[in-house]
């Protein structure tokens, strides 16, 4: 491992600043009059206050999760603040009216809000520490029947929807983190697709999380209808801070009959500096149900920020010929951590499901690929393949792989396969010997190793993950 | 329920166990492991390594250790001599059987059991037995250990190579209690040889078999071991294996499962010397309500180690094949090469199979792959011998037999080849 490599790692992470915004912010700590005073703040009816105590009594008889293969200091929930909004100016039309200061945070983080929107019709929900803030192309979705908005903003003006929907992929007592979110989720976004609508544009939202110590608890719910499709990009970006911050969202996507969902994320949270010390502590659930016939849900993560990121995105796969995929690259450097995988539950006939993940270790972090494939006694020809492949760039890091396969049905054809490669000396002569020069060679390598999963992404992700990737490895091979 | 009822086999055997008279190491080795096995309790499925694997079912047996005074007639265990081993154990529910066995042509190898070897090796046994199995966290090398009373014991010296195998032959003959089989290998410096280690019965109830063999490779050491697991359909099997390889040395070691209504093997393979290899192969094959269950752990400590494994399991009726195969690379091993592929047949859609292939890797100059497949017989591969005037029927046995045949080829021993070569064509024939 060179010097030049090690130089390009370590390079501060470029989005660290705080937007001084007046925050309305909540006394730390967790108990029932905390879960009524979100609910009231944000004038919630009475079934989504049932469903938040629900959770909340849930979440007390449950413990902390330990089988992950991650290690952090223990979180105290009690100080932890579980809700901070901006405070309300008034209601916006257009981007115009946003306030100034939060633009420039946007223009800083390279989110060129109104450019993209026009250039690439990307409608972008921005969601400002927990408070959707604007949302634009509304007007163009609303007419052919999409309605894309805050998750609060959904509870007010479509309440039978969230009613029928929210908590029903991801139950309130699934996991110890889905209880906590579904007793103090503050926002999200809202996502319903009607019956035959392909939704015109790839929706968009962009999370950041600001306040310090105010713990972000996203809670994100896309329906679409019979024969409906749509495209969903998260992007992530948060400032710096040196006390770690805990992310606990949840996503749940519903397909009915022929319904396709496409679910695209790039994160990069701050990720801890070269010692380990702060960062995100990103722990999310996210689940899809493909539950109609011929429905598709499709997962694509780019993980590159967040000192810990344990997640598992997974598709049920109950109708029949439904598909489940994902797609994913992880990278971690320094001191991070990242326990990532899918699960793919087969309960339909005819389902097939598609795993390919790469992990990039480098400096003292450690990758895990944890999956679950499960054939149900009912899932007659399912089918299922998987690929994990690993690189490790330096020797201080590790790279684990735990597949679960369980199978139920004879004709059922499942495959798993894993490797694990370094950068070799021999690949990087055969590109210095061309005139390219190391750091270029690395970074059009670790391209190569991850094409399968870029080639999922939507173009404007795709360019951005490239170099995340290039500036996020800079100086650690050789 | 309670734990008096749910543990009753465990506190039933720790109940049992009478703190032996005198103060020798041997003694002192089994009241550790005494101690270990009150500390401990049965595992559950609650507990990662047992989460496929419910041994209920055994939890609830108050089977008391086997007593050694049942004698086996010759005639209903001579078809399990094999005519390449001149040099043969055998041990009845883990008792020495002196008047079965033959060690007379030894070939050079200090061969015999326990109590025999102690007087004249006692100081070589006592560095080695119990060192590889560790019986702090495991219930069942715990008791194992807490219950020595006898065990074979091999030792190679060194450059001297023993061509033909030597059979351990470990006979059920009582039912309704526990025998705790064991063995200890100590292969000295570039040594050679073949261990067969042979479970047989000659009953039709139940009983439990709770065997450890303990291996020691010293530099280029070379031993092939093969694995024979023939329990009844009532029995239940849990078997340990810990071999321990240093510098240059080769275990070759190919599993074969065919019996227990519940049965585990773990075996661990620790590369602690460079350029060390292993190879290890399995195959179960079960049917009506079994349950098998082969745990494996290579751990190559140690740079430029290599380890190769294919495990197979062909699952019928309504059995239940798991397999866990666990390869950790250290932070120092770089330059290991490792492959291991779970291979995986399903004969009936009540048949299930929970596999787990799993990389734990923290050295970055390495060469580590795993594959799994679980499923059918490929249509393709029926319709080309179909094509070729087979049967449907006949084109499946084939294919079927043909999937296990893989492993039993790499049986060094033609005679034993063919015994399990019937049986696998045997269980293989559907008409």
């Amino acid at each position: 491992m060179s010097a030049v490599l090690q130089n390009l790692v370590n390079q501060p992470y470029k989005h660290g600043f705080v937007t001084e915004i007046e925050s309305d912010i909540a006394p730390k700590g967790l108990n029932e009059e905390i879960i009524r005073l979100i609910s009231s703040k944000k004038n919630e009816p009475e079934w989504m206050l049932t469903f938040r105590l629900q959770a909340y009594e849930k979440w007390l008889s449950m413990s902390e999760p330990r089988w992950q293969n991650v290690k952090y200091p223990k979180i105290d929930f009690q100080s932890i603040s579980y809700y901070s909004a901006p405070k309300p100016k008034k209601k916006l039309a257009s981007m115009d009216e946003v306030d100034p200061e939060l633009l420039r945070t946007f223009e800083k983080l390279g989110v060129p809000m109104h450019e993209r929107a026009a250039l690439a019709g990307v409608a972008v929900d921005v969601i400002f520490d927990s408070v959707s803030v604007a949302t634009t192309y509304k007007e163009k979705l609303a007419e052919v029947g999409i309605i894309f908005c805050s998750i609060s903003e959904a509870v007010q003006t479509h309440p039978e929807l969230v009613k029928k929907y929210l908590g029903t992929v991801v139950p309130v007592g699934d996991n110890f983190y889905a209880a906590l979110n579904s007793a103090v989720f503050t926002d999200g976004s809202f996502c319903f697709i009607p019956k035959g609508v392909k939704c015109p544009m790839d929706l968009s939202t962009y999370f950041r999380i600001n306040t310090e110590e105010s713990g972000q608890f996203e809670r994100t719910l896309i329906i679409a209808e019979e024969g409906a499709s749509v495209s969903y990009l998260e992007g992530c970006t948060a400032p710096r801070f040196d006390t770690n911050q805990l992310h606990a969202a949840v996503v749940e996507l519903i397909a009915l009959d022929n319904a396709e969902i496409k679910y695209s994320t790039v994160q990069n949270w701050y990720a801890g500096d070269e010692k380990g010390i702060g960062g995100i502590y990103n722990f999310v659930t996210k689940r899809g149900l493909a539950k109609g016939a011929n429905s598709r849900i499709s997962w694509t993560q780019v993980e590159t920020g967040s000192a810990i990121t344990w997640k598992y995105p997974s598709c049920i796969l109950r109708g029949e010929n439904s598909v489940g995929e994902f797609y994913s690259v992880a990278v971690t450097n320094n001191y991070q951590q990242a326990d990532t995988g899918t699960k793919m539950i087969h309960i339909g006939r005819n389902t097939r499901s598609t795993i390919i993940s790469k992990s990039i270790s480098a400096g003292h972090s450690n990758s895990s690929y944890r999956g679950l494939v499960r054939i149900s006694p009912t899932a007659e020809n399912a089918r299922n393949y998987s690929q994990c492949d690993s690189m490790l760039i330096g020797n201080q890091c590790s790279a684990n792989t735990f597949p679960y396969i369980q199978v139920n049905n004879n004709s059922a054809k499942v495959e798993h396969e894993a490797s694990t490669s370094k950068i070799g000396e021999d690949q990087l002569f055969y590109f210095l010997q061309r005139g390219i020069d190391t750091e270029e060679a690395v970074s059009m390598i670790i391209n190569g190793f991850c094409k399968e999963v870029f080639q999922q992404l939507p173009m404007e992700f795709a360019v951005e993950a490239t170099k995340l990737l290039s500036f996020k490895l800079e100086g650690s091979v050789g | 329920m309670s734990t008096a009822t749910s543990h009753s086999y465990l506190d039933h055997l720790v109940q049992s166990w009478q703190k032996p008279s005198t103060s020798s190491w041997l003694d002192q080795l089994r009241a550790n492991a005494m101690d270990s096995a009150g500390a401990l309790r049965m595992p559950t499925t609650q507990d990662e390594e047992w989460r496929f694997t419910d041994i209920s079912p055994l939890s609830r047996l108050p089977y008391p250790v086997a007593q050694s005074t049942f004698k086996v007639q010759l005639s209903d265990i001579e078809h399990y001599y094999l005519e390449e081993a001149s040099c043969r154990l055998v041990f009845v529910d883990g008792q020495f059987a002196p008047e079965l066995s033959n060690i007379a042509h030894n070939a050079g190898a200090i061969i015999g059991n326990l109590s025999s070897l102690l007087p004249t090796h006692g100081d070589t046994i006592a560095r080695y037995l119990g060192q590889l199995a560790e019986f702090e966290n495991d219930v069942f090398t715990a008791l194992n250990t807490a219950f020595l009373r006898d065990s074979a014991c091999i030792i190679i010296p060194a450059n001297k190579s023993v061509t033909t195998p030597i059979h351990l032959l470990f006979i059920s003959r009582q039912t309704e209690v526990t025998s705790y089989p064991r063995c200890l290998l100590i292969a000295e410096a570039g040594s050679h040889a073949t261990i067969i280690e042979d479970y047989i019965t000659t009953e039709e109830a139940s009983y439990v078999t709770n065997s450890i063999v303990e291996m020691n490779l010293a530099d280029s050491a070379h031993i092939n071991h093969i694995r024979v697991q023939r329990d009844n359909q009532q029995a239940f099997h849990i078997g340990n294996c810990t071999v321990s390889l240093a510098h240059a040395s080769q275990y070759h070691s190919v599993s074969i499962t065919l019996g227990a209504y519940i049965s585990r093997y773990n075996l661990n393979v620790i590369l602690s010397g460079e350029g060390a290899e292993c190879a290890a192969d399995g195959l179960v094959l079960i049917s009506e309500r079994q349950l098998a269950d082969t745990h494996t752990f290579i751990d190559h400590a140690q740079p430029h180690g290599k380890s190769r494994q294919l495990h197979k399991c062909i699952v019928d009726s309504m059995a239940h094949g798991v397999f866990n195969g666990k390869i950790m690379v250290r932070p120092h091993a770089q330059l290991t090469d490792s492959a291991q592929l779970s291979r995986n047949l399903l004969l009936t859609n009540k048949a299930r199979i929970d596999t787990k292939p799993q990389l734990e890797i923290f050295a970055d100059d390495v060469k580590c792959a795993h594959g799994a497949t679980v499923g059918q017989l490929d249509k393709e591969e029926i319709f080309y011998l179909k094509s070729r005037g087979l049967s449907d029927l006949t084109a499946r046995n084939l294919l079927t037999y043909a999937f296990g045949g893989e492993v039993i080829d790499r049986i060094p021993i033609s005679s034993l080849k063919r015994q399990l070569e019937e049986i696998v064509l045997a269980r293989t024939q559907i008409s």
